[in-house]
């Protein structure tokens, strides 16, 4: 563990409900405004839940000026493209020919998602009778679509923004559900630790707001169905709280070995300093009481970082406003925090941005990063009754001035996998 | 280079269309068996392509003895937690932790980690909405309020790609780091590589690792050969008359440990992890780079992180997916970094199809096997090798290993290139 790379943060890239770049986002999240609403992009009337948490008005060909490459991108995609191309142009640093097998690229992507209009092609060839026939496909007129099958692989993303920006290094993508993001900023961490990278570009993307992804989290009964008080969805901590909220977006950072960040005049938002990564392996989606496993991932995330407990001064806590995650995670916040625990300011950003599923952790590192420059915690947005079983010092009703020296982020996903990303102050701030 | 742990790998285990057991697949390699055959998962008497190499004739009890997984997973996830299951069983990791006191054993849990490497999803999973679709004749509201009462609840957990990950978790209680790479072909691979590389950084003490993928499905072949990538009778790595590759299903694991937490407990060893290399050609999704850059920067990375030197390696298990670009830009590849003397080179597809995600692992496995039995198998399916590509010493016959240390290739979609490098056990 001795003499190990310091990480800086040098650049941040966002498109969430909430505003179309980092800048922006930042600005609502400090100011507590949703990105909850009726869902605009399809006719959800008829599903039992009809909010969401969408990407307003993006268009990507202003960011992206290369119209083949949009041919071949999903929403999701094109979120992640916009979100990398900010990331990038912040950080004033882009992969050159001569640096770009230097440059690794680390993602947590969405699960393979076939559109509406291919599934319902599927249907009218394969299925017009119900039973599937997959000799439909073999139809002359069945409109085969080979774009649409690069889409769907599971690292188009990938290939994408490997191609566009011209990365040629450590590549790969990652998914476990909604800790994909962390965890893919966690694997940037210990592949430039290795040496493997001098810079990576990390990040999450998805975009689970069609007729399949909200019938999936519909079927298993997750979502806050406040669907005629959608201004009230999503209130993590609440003792009324009554399900996620279904949000979509990007987040991506550009990491960078700390003395060479430092030595071109980079700006550093922070240091990215520990990774802690656990398997729950109690059940598929629900979190021990205890907060058992999230509890061993802070611990690692601090371990890692070499910080402890009393420099911690924000945390982003997963905090989906589920009764079971937000209750978990505060038993595992008192367990890691100790005598700490009230002096550590604690908020959900899923308050005002939904849930964005493999891209929380992602978008969530970059609000931690914003939040020690900053100097600033984020509300805890729509925060009106307390849970005597969710005692943490929760920022509600304003977001909070406080120098921030370390900061966590935590993202725990379907399938049990916990991920807590420790971020530390670039100048070693005292309180 | 290398101031980390040694990584030892004390279990292994596959399944793929050659069979249930290593010795199975091994003898099916050795003797020239392929299992490609008659898709037999739906009618394909009228399909272009109508072969694969399918697991067939197991049923899911003896892939995975509990039935309630059964409902909640899918077929690619029943091949994972198999291979899991037996590398876990010939690691011995169990019956020593049942020797733990409560709180040790608790600190090997939190200490054990599982990367696993997932396919990611598959085009009919979504086939679970069609019978919606009809009743819903085209009108997303009605989609929406008969939901609830048409389709699986579970659905989604079904579909989870990390569905492996969580279930080797739950079934056998490991808790440590972990992690699962979607990353198409060489998702199980990357898996394998962070998988040595957190043990190497002192994160865990022992590790899973899974590849597994069953992408045998109509939509998925119906676009792979419209593209030109299947071959409609045989897999020919490296041959004059190469036409393409065909699908395999399966899964491959290992259990990797640190030397001492290995040496500790006396476990059998059954190779050693040397070193990975991993590298994209920023090429887009499907296309190739021709002079091989990619992958000659992997096998370098890898070399590099083993310390080791190409004279080193005693055989190459090359990805050998008998596409005409790919071949060939590994051939140019191999020359590149081994010069006109590689030592010999073979290739598994042929025998069990391209088992996409699972692909790499189960290579690696198959090539542990190779190094114990002193033996390079030979690519059956070779006839003559294509003049156009960079000379390379494959053979249709079996060769001799030069040493004991074994590399292999993995390519994929996104211009993904990986290379391992293991240290095998000549019995």
């Amino acid at each position: 563990m001795s003499h190990r790379k310091r990480i800086a943060i040098t650049g941040i890239g966002m498109v969430t409900p909430v505003g179309n770049d980092a800048p922006t986002t930042w600005a609502n999240l400090q100011a507590g405004q949703t990105g909850v609403a009726p869902l605009q992009s399809f006719d959800a009337s008829g599903f039992p839940v009809h909010i969401g948490a969408e990407v307003k008005n993006l268009v990507p060909g202003t960011l992206i000026h290369d119209r083949k490459l949009l041919k071949f991108a999903s929403r999701s995609h094109c979120f992640a493209l916009a979100a990398a191309e900010e990331a990038l142009t912040d950080a004033g640093i882009r992969p050159e020919p001569a640096s770009s097998h230097r440059w690794g690229f680390s993602v947590g992507a969405g699960m393979m998602a076939v559109s509406w209009a291919e599934v319902q092609a599927v249907h009218q060839f394969c299925a017009a009778n119900g039973e599937f026939n997959p000799d439909g496909l073999l139809d002359s007129r069945f409109p085969a679509d080979p774009i649409a099958f690069c889409r769907t692989q599971t690292n188009a993303g990938l290939a994408l923004l490997t191609r566009h920006f011209g990365i040629r290094g450590y590549a790969t993508a990652v998914h476990t559900a909604c800790a994909s993001g962390g965890q893919a900023l966690g694997t940037a961490l210990k592949v430039m630790r290795r040496g493997l990278a001098d810079f990576m570009l990390a990040g999450g993307y998805d975009s689970m707001l069609n007729p399949f992804g909200l019938s999936a989290f519909c079927l298993l009964g997750a979502l806050s169905t406040d669907n005629e008080t959608p201004q009230h969805a999503s209130r993590p901590f609440d003792a009324t709280r009554n399900g996620f909220v279904l949000g979509e977006g990007a987040g991506f950072l550009v990491l960078e070995e700390w003395e060479s960040a430092h030595a071109r005049g980079a700006h550093i938002y922070a240091e990215l300093a520990g990774d802690g990564n656990s398997l729950s392996s109690y059940r598929i989606t629900d979190s021990h009481p205890s907060g058992d496993g999230a509890i061993q991932a802070m611990q690692q995330a601090m371990a890692d970082a070499g910080i402890a407990p009393e420099s911690v001064d924000y945390v982003n806590a997963h905090g989906t406003s589920t009764l079971m995650n937000d209750r978990s995670e505060c038993a595992a916040l008192r367990t890691v925090m100790g005598s700490r625990i009230e002096h550590v300011a604690v908020s959900s950003t899923k308050s005002c941005m939904g849930h964005l599923i493999a891209a929380a952790g992602a978008v969530e590192a970059g609000v931690c990063a914003l939040a020690i420059r900053d100097g600033i915690a984020p509300v805890n947005a729509k925060f009106a009754e307390p849970d005597p079983s969710c005692q943490v010092n929760l920022v509600v009703r304003e977001s909070k001035r406080l120098p921030i020296r370390a900061a966590l982020s935590n993202s725990f996903g379907f399938g049990g996998s916990n991920s807590c990303l420790a971020f530390r102050h670039p100048d070693g701030i005292t309180p | 280079m290398r101031s980390s742990p040694r990584i030892m790998i004390t279990g292994l285990g596959a399944v793929c269309g050659a069979g249930l057991t290593l010795e199975a697949i091994w003898d099916a390699l050795q003797n020239g068996r392929s299992a490609v055959g008659p898709i037999t998962q739906w009618d394909a008497t009228r399909w272009p392509v109508r072969i694969a190499a399918e697991v067939t004739g197991v049923d899911n009890r003896t892939l995975v003895d509990d039935r309630k997984l059964h409902k909640i997973t899918s077929r690619t996830d029943l091949f994972g937690l198999y291979a899991a299951g037996e590398a876990i069983n010939q690691s011995g990791l169990l019956p020593h932790r049942e020797t733990l006191e409560s709180n040790a054993a608790a600190q090997f849990n939190d200490r054990s980690g599982v990367f696993a490497g997932s396919g990611g999803g598959t085009y009919q999973s979504n086939y679970d909405f069609l019978p919606l679709l009809s009743a819903a004749e085209g009108d997303l509201q009605k989609f929406g309020s008969e939901l609830s009462a048409t389709v699986n609840p579970m659905w989604l957990l079904k579909n989870l790609p990390n569905n492996v990950l969580c279930h080797v978790g739950i079934r056998h209680g490991f808790k440590g780091t972990n992690g699962c790479v979607t990353n198409q072909c060489v998702s199980g691979i990357v898996a394998l590589a962070e998988a040595a590389a957190a043990i190497g950084a002192g994160e865990a003490d022992r590790m899973v690792a899974i590849g597994h993928d069953s992408a045998i499905e109509p939509e998925t072949i119906f676009h792979y050969n419209r593209l030109g990538l299947l071959a409609q009778d045989v897999l020919r790595p490296f041959d004059r008359d190469r036409r393409g590759t065909i699908f395999g299903e399966g899964a491959a694991a290992l259990v990797l440990e640190s030397e001492s937490t290995a040496h500790s407990r006396q476990a059998p060893t059954l190779g050693e992890f040397l070193g990975s290399g991993c590298a994209t050609e920023a090429t887009g999704i499907l296309d190739v780079r021709p002079d091989g850059d990619g992958l000659a920067r992997a096998i370098r990375l890898a070399l590099a992180e083993a310390d080791l030197s190409p004279v080193d390696v005693g055989m190459i298990v090359a990805h050998g997916n008998g596409t005409r670009a790919s071949d060939a830009s590994e051939a140019v590849a191999l020359r590149d970094v081994f010069g006109a003397d590689p030592p010999p080179v073979t290739a598994f597809k042929w025998a069990f199809g391209h088992t996409i995600a699972a692909s790499g692992v189960l290579d690696l496995v198959l090539a542990l096997i190779a190094l114990r039995q002193n033996r390079v198998p030979g690519i059956a399916t070779l006839n003559s090798i294509d003049p156009g590509i960079a000379p390379l010493p494959a053979s249709s016959t079996a060769q001799q290993p030069r040493s004991d240390i074994a590399l292999v290739l993995c390519r994929g979609f996104g211009g993904m290139n990986v290379a391992l490098l293991v240290r095998g056990i000549i019995s």
